[in-house]
């Protein structure tokens, strides 16, 4: 009798591929298993360790598993509870090519090999899927997606033991290149490569390359008027080529290329320009091999044709922000390429869009408001936008609306399925009311800044930090232009968006404890968006509009920028720059722990020196507020 | 006061003397385990449940279990008590001297862990004297000491939810004295290793 046993097999049924086992089989696997306990950061089992005679499944918390590389840690994969790893002594006899550890409190367990054996041999499905999963090599992100539900390889790369394994990857590269033969004409030649696209085509005698044409001899041998365009490729193609084997790794590739100072390479079966051709390998493929840098990120959202593919980038960029902050790059900078790219995945949304609606029947902008309108997205937050479309004749005016609040639909659906979710306000192009003409647009800025009280209902400080997405930026100019008009004659508005500002309580209490949730889901967290985000958001600007600083919407650089216009006050502004920073850190770094938008931040687990951290980056704001009372004349009762 | 020289030259059980035999040498085996009982009262209460696991290397064997539910008719005869629910129960069930007998040979040196584990060990003790058999010789070791000793808290006592909660160890909705005697070798581990003990 054992019931936790039952307990355990229970847990185990609900995960591949132990659901393909009976019961009864889970309760006699169960009972083999050692339960294992690992602390914060503890490690289980670490690269060229012995093996283990047990792989492991996760029940509760976070096992991260890496690889290093460069001296530097990698990580791979994080496993949550259901997760198998550890897969390497069902394969291989050789140790543990990589390290895993965990990242919070951990409990696995430990299903000893020897046990779990009998049920692999006589059950072909689980035999698969274990298969499957340890050929997957899970450094290459793409397969991210392949992989949910499954469990995590541990089979890195290729098999030799080296250090820099993420060199030593295997490259994947075009295996039918363009061929021709030595006496084509150079036009047929330049047809044929515009035709399919490529930057190369290969020259073969008898299936073995003797010659490459690539855009740059075209460029430099056929524009600039040295051959004439009927001469035949032979006389301009370079030769010999510069061929390698099969499974060349990246590093090769990489130094094959700068030593012969070329941009691609062919692949021959023997590694030798007498054989046949395999492939070919271009500048390109190495870019790509490297995976995540943001350059290529961006590359490749402009190349993608479903929301699907963009989830996958997106997915990415998570990697790349966690990479870029554990590695201490400037977090302005993490902001700005995040935004970058974000802004890149939101125009290719509206795009896929359109391609998908047919052409729009009037000039338009695609607003991006809220935190993207300020570049500070860093994790997945919701979406806010807004459509501006030009003004049409009365006739039109309904086919056109229709159309854009079709596209506003199709583009929030999009997003959403990306995995920005929507705005709970409803701020978004695809809602009725912000998907207007621009004398709409123009009517509804006036009213909110003239007469604030009014209609406050729908007025959100976020409307005033935008970005174009999409669009004609003449449209944008245009609103900018009413917003500093009207900020000249309106005192009445700095009143409204000064009390909007300072309407948080503050972060400390009196005690300089933090004011914590007291109740629901999130109690004794402490809300850092609320309560220290969004003050230094309302202050810069609120700041920024009475100074009219045009066209720097980042909160950070409006205080730096602020500094500079109000120089009386500038330290005020450089303080609450840093602790913006700072606090964009706590943020982001809660986040991505719990793949959540970070907005609570559990303060137990912070170490004492984090919430020193933490109280005295929110010491700036006190005199940002009192900044604020005094220039705009505001007392706590107007 | 002087027991001991009443046992001087008794006869024991023969299990209990194979039991005993077991502690020439140190064990580095532990035993994590957790009764039910009819109350706190360790003279006239009884055992109602054992649940235990051992723990080696750090690592919980879950295979290396011990779980009993006993029939204690003779109590909830002279108590008045219905004995419906242990009747219906599905769970094996043996007598109190066949728990204890396995339990003890179960046990072995191993040391014992537990959640105020003097109460269970009390509790045991009084079982095992009505068998004519000595007291446990086992050292046990207590995971509300443990913690108190790491946290320095001196004046509180905590029970074992309260515990879990605080090394944040998922909580089961199930209760029996198996679930408690897993979750308390759960803290155990984290005890364990926060306190250097090996």
């Amino acid at each position: 009798m054992n019931s936790i046993a039952e307990q355990i097999a229970d847990f185990l049924s609900d995960y591949a591929p132990f659901n393909y086992l009976a019961f009864e089989e889970l309760s006699q696997i169960a009972s083999d298993v050692k339960v294992v306990v690992l602390e914060k950061n503890q490690t289980l089992f670490q690269i060229n360790d012995v093996l283990h005679d047990s792989f492991y499944v996760v029940s509760s918390g976070i096992i991260n598993l890496s690889v290093i590389s460069d001296s530097e840690e990698t990580l791979l994969n994080k496993c949550a509870a259901g997760d198998i790893f550890g897969l390497r002594p069902f394969f291989a006899k050789n140790n543990y090519m990589m390290t895993a550890k965990s990242r919070e409190e951990t409990i696995v367990y430990a299903i000893p090999i020897a046990s779990f054996r009998p049920f692999v041999a006589n059950n072909p499905d689980v035999l698969n899927f274990l298969l499957e999963s340890f050929a997957v090599n899970t450094r290459n992100p793409k397969d991210k997606e392949n992989l949910i539900g499954k469990l995590i390889s541990d089979n890195v790369f290729y098999s030799d033991q080296q250090s820099e394994m993420q060199y030593f990857q295997s490259l994947t590269y075009n295996l039918n290149p363009l061929k021709t033969t030595l006496y084509s004409s150079v036009q047929d030649v330049a047809q044929q490569m515009t035709a399919s696209l490529t930057n190369n085509i290969l020259i073969c005698e008898n299936d073995f390359p003797v010659g490459i044409v690539t855009d740059t001899d075209m460029r430099t041998k056929i524009a600039t008027g040295r051959f004439p365009i009927t001469v035949t490729v032979d006389k301009i193609m370079s030769s010999p080529v510069v061929t390698v084997l099969e499974n060349v790794s990246l590093a090769e590739a990489q130094l094959l290329m700068l030593k012969n100072n070329v941009t691609h390479l062919c692949v021959t079966l023997d590694g030798t320009d007498k054989s046949l051709v395999k492939g070919i390998i271009s500048e390109y493929d190495l870019i790509v091999a490297q995976a995540n840098s943001p350059g290529v990120l961006v590359k490749e959202i402009k190349r993608s044709q479903t929301a699907k593919e963009l989830k996958q980038i997106r997915d990415r960029v998570a990697d790349l922000i966690q990479t870029s902050i554990s590695k201490n790059v400037p977090l302005s900078h993490v902001f700005n390429i995040t935004s970058e790219i974000n802004l890149a995945l939101l125009k290719r949304t509206v795009e896929l869009s359109i391609l998908d609606l047919g052409s729009p029947p009037a000039r338009f902008a695609w607003l991006s408001i809220g935190s993207q309108g300020r570049k500070e997205q860093l994790l997945f937050t919701d979406q806010d936008s807004i459509l501006i479309f030009e003004d049409v004749a009365a006739e039109k005016y309904r086919d056109v609306k229709d159309y854009f609040l079709k596209l506003g639909k199709k583009t929030t659906a999009t997003l959403e399925k990306i995995g920005f979710s929507s705005c709970p306000n409803g701020h978004m192009g695809s809602n009725m009311q912000w998907c207007k003409s621009l004398t709409d647009w123009i009517k509804q800025y006036d009213n909110w800044m003239n007469t604030p009280g009014e209609n406050s209902s729908d007025l959100s400080s976020i409307f005033f930090d935008y970005e174009i997405i999409f669009g004609e930026q003449k449209i944008e100019d245009a609103i900018t232009d009413v917003i500093f008009k009207n900020v000249m004659k309106s005192t009445l508005f700095f009143d409204f968006l000064g009390n909007d500002a300072l309407r948080n309580n503050s972060p400390l209490t009196f005690f300089k404890k933090f004011h914590v949730e007291e109740e629901g889901e999130h109690k004794d967290k402490f809300d850092i968006k609320i309560r220290a985000l969004m003050p230094l958001i309302d202050g810069a600007r609120l700041f920024c509009l009475s100074f009219e600083v045009k066209g720097i919407n980042n909160t950070f650089q409006r205080f730096k920028q602020l500094s500079i216009t109000d120089p009386k006050h500038a330290e005020i502004y450089l303080n609450c720059a840093e602790a913006f920073l700072t606090l964009s850190k706590f943020r982001t770094l809660e986040g991505l722990k719990n793949d959540n938008d970070g907005q609570y931040i559990n303060l137990e687990e912070l170490s004492k020196n984090d919430k020193e951290k933490l109280k005295n980056a929110l010491a700036p704001m006190r005199d940002l507020e009192e900044l604020i009372k005094s220039k705009f004349q505001l007392t706590q009762f107007s | 006061m002087l027991d001991w020289l009443k046992n001087i030259n008794k006869e024991y059980p023969d299990f209990w003397k194979a039991y005993t035999a077991k502690f020439e040498k140190k064990s580095s085996r532990f035993v994590v385990f957790s009764t039910e009982t009819t109350g706190l009262n360790p003279k006239n209460d009884v055992i109602l449940s054992i649940g235990s696991f051992s723990v080696v290397n750090n690592s919980i064997v879950i295979g290396d279990n011990f779980e009993a539910v006993l029939t204690q008719y003779k109590y909830f005869h002279d108590n008045g008590l219905t004995n419906e629910f242990l009747v219906e129960s599905k769970l094996k069930k043996i007598s109190e001297p066949e728990a204890l007998k396995s339990f003890l040979e179960y046990i072995g040196n191993s040391v014992l862990v537990g959640h105020h584990v003097d109460f269970d060990v009390d509790i045991i003790n009084e079982s095992l004297e009505r068998m004519d058999c000595g007291r446990l010789k086992n050292e046990a070791l207590d995971i509300d000491v443990m913690h108190r000793k790491l946290q320095d808290i001196t004046d509180k006592e905590s029970a074992l939810d309260e515990l879990c909660e605080f090394y944040k160890i998922p909580i089961s909705d199930r209760n029996s004295a198996a679930n408690d005697a897993y979750k308390t070798a759960l803290l155990f581990l984290k005890l364990k290793s926060r306190l250097g003990i090996k």
